[in-house]
């Protein structure tokens, strides 16, 4: 790894990925030629082009670039690395759009199943997983990811590590979704929740987190400050409990190493809850930690005012961490799983209240001394609502656990209604308003292109969400007193198709919620990208630091 | 065989009558180191980290 002006080597970074990739492409189109099913040929395929793309990739980024790697600081300034940030955050835009745009398809056929349109591609079964993985992973992973490496390298004040490392990550992390999303169109899945993908994607995925978690913690171990920010403990926590919970719920037998079925190593009730140990800590570790680091930073970066309180932030973090992963049997309530496994998950969930709460406290008194700039900054506005939401979500939640409640609310609407409280409200509004800040930030403007379209943005979904949730809660409650209503023969009152039926106005107003979120997404899109595009005039100092990017 | 059973039932029985009290003691160092009044500057000049500039 010498370099010197004059001559001019390739890293072993470099030389080793151009080689692996290489490599792969030969055995990813010997799978492809081999494979025992479609799908899995066509996933070959793609993996072997994309990795012949990265190689030449690779060498041409190599041909291009100047003998010497980027420094780590110029004129005494870290020199950070956006690069991978910006692409990430374009993804997550992009893959936001999509899979809103899918959510809102799938909630118009529940309330109009002539748009399932016959064909098993567009049926409602496979539509769902591509709606919640391309939300949940594809949009909120590309949000954490992106504002991970923001922040680390800020509250750092260091480079992010590794030449090619970030790219490995970002690029790699929206391959996987690719393999993803198009293998539930085509019927490939695990049939879990959440972790839909089959065996080859869940391992292609094992080594894209394990760079970003080496990349993470290379980064914090280089640091410049003394202190670790509690943003990036919040960001750990995601990035290991992830690891954890994919490997845990992902072990799986393939039945040929080139066909796409797969069969886990669990059975029975056993894998229920390790499929719900895995599910809800995703919402804990994923949807949750994850997005509070966004919170720690960029409310406070936002508001120009420091934390609330920065000793109630690691109380919030630990309580967080020790409680959460004991949470999960609450999604098996009155199932074949021990009783006191059950009643077990219903006491950590309602004792989650109160680190749920501290948090929220947290974020929202943050605000102390500057609540007059909710009138005037709509980004600011998307933040603090957004913990709003999440106070809301997670006072909800915990309600929903306790099992004579779970007994009215579970397999209901009121479950739907409850997850997008939390997915639209919290997740959406905190990555909308991390977005807002991010982009100006990554491409040196000194603002957004128009603020009054981020006001406008707000108000649509803000409006979006409540239809939503409210439907949901009539619908989910209209729906669990439905089934539990006896006769006086004590015979069931309602068919199952007449509860269908009652659902049908709840459906429509829910769909229409979508819609207007999804015109939110939209405006936000066309902003950021205006933001892009602003005049040259406008660029700040910032961009001089990633001239080496 | 029988042994490595033995042994692996005492050892899984002390390790989960063991890491409650750990977990327990652990979770309340940190709350003391939380709110240890001498940290109190430590943590004033890290709540505002996210407000610096380079």
């Amino acid at each position: 790894m010498q370099q010197t002006q004059s001559t001019k080597w390739m890293t072993h970074g470099e030389a080793g990925l151009m080689l692996f990739f290489a490599m792969a492409a030969f055995v990813c189109a010997f799978a492809a030629a081999k494979a025992l099913d479609a799908p899995f040929a066509f996933h070959a395929s793609l993996a072997a082009v994309a990795s012949g793309v990265a190689s030449f990739a690779i060498m041409n980024r190599y041909l291009d670039r100047p003998a010497s790697l980027p420094p780590e600081e110029i004129s005494g300034k870290p020199n950070y690395n956006l690069g991978p940030i910006k692409f990430a955050s374009f993804m997550a835009m992009f893959w936001g759009i999509a899979g809103f745009a899918v959510g809102l398809l799938i909630a118009s056929q529940l309330a109009w199943p002539l748009l399932n349109l016959d064909l098993p591609w567009t049926s409602f079964g496979r539509l769902r997983p591509l709606h919640t993985s391309a939300v949940i992973f594809a949009f909120g992973g590309n949000v954490l990811i992106a504002t991970s490496f923001y922040v680390v390298q800020r509250t750092c004040r260091t480079r992010l590590v590794g030449d090619l490392a970030p790219w490995f990550v970002v690029l790699g992390y929206n391959f996987f979704i690719v393999i993803a999303g198009t293998g539930y169109l085509l019927g490939v899945t695990q049939s879990k929740e959440y972790a839909e993908p089959e065996w080859y994607a869940d391992l292609w995925l094992t080594i894209v987190w394990v760079v970003y978690l080496v990349v993470f913690v290379m980064t914090l171990v280089k640091r410049k400050e003394p202190h670790i920010f509690v943003a990036n403990w919040f960001y750990l926590a995601f990035i290991v409990t992830i690891a954890v919970l994919h490997l845990g719920n992902n072990l799986a037998l393939p039945v040929s190493l080139l066909g796409s079925k797969s069969y886990i190593a669990w059975a029975g009730v056993q894998d229920a809850m390790f499929q719900w140990w895995y599910g809800h800590n995703a919402v804990g570790f994923f949807l949750t930690a994850g997005f509070l680091a966004i919170m720690y930073y960029f409310i406070p970066k936002r508001a120009e005012r420091p934390v609330y309180s920065y000793r109630l932030s690691i109380i919030h973090f630990w309580s967080l961490i020790f409680l959460y992963i004991w949470a999960g049997p609450h999604h098996l309530h009155y199932t074949a799983l021990p009783d006191w496994t059950q009643t077990l998950g219903m006491t950590f969930s309602v004792i989650l209240w109160m680190p749920s709460w501290g948090g929220m406290i947290n974020g929202l008194m943050t605000l102390s001394g500057a609540w007059d700039k909710l009138r005037t900054d709509p980004v600011l506005r998307m933040l603090v609502v957004s913990v709003a939401f999440y106070g809301m979500s997670t006072f909800e939640g915990p309600l929903m656990s306790i099992k004579v409640v779970n007994s009215l609310s579970h397999y209901t609407d009121w479950t739907i209604g409850h997850v997008h409280s939390g997915a639209l409200g919290w997740v959406g509004f905190v990555s909308f308003g991390a977005l807002y800040c991010l982009v100006p930030w990554l491409w040196g403007r000194k603002e957004l292109y128009s603020l009054k379209l981020v006001n406008w943005h707000f108000w649509i979904s803000t409006i979006g969400i409540v239809l939503y949730i409210s439907a949901m809660w009539v619908s989910g409650i209209l729906q669990g007193l439905m089934w539990r209503a006896y006769t006086s023969l004590g015979f069931l009152e309602y068919s199952f198709i007449e509860t269908v039926e009652a659902m049908h106005p709840f459906y429509v107003i829910r769909a229409a919620g979508g819609a207007l979120f999804l015109i939110g997404a939209l405006i936000m899109a066309y902003n950021l990208w205006m933001t892009v595009r602003a005049s040259e005039a406008d660029v700040g100092t910032e961009l001089a630091l990633q001239s080496a990017e | 065989m029988k042994a490595i059973l033995i042994v692996h039932n005492i050892a899984s029985d002390l390790v989960t009558s063991v890491w409650t009290p750990i977990f327990v003691g652990l979770f309340i160092a940190i709350v003391i180191y939380a709110l240890w009044p001498r940290n109190q500057a430590v943590f004033d000049q890290a709540s505002r980290m996210p407000l610096r500039e380079d």
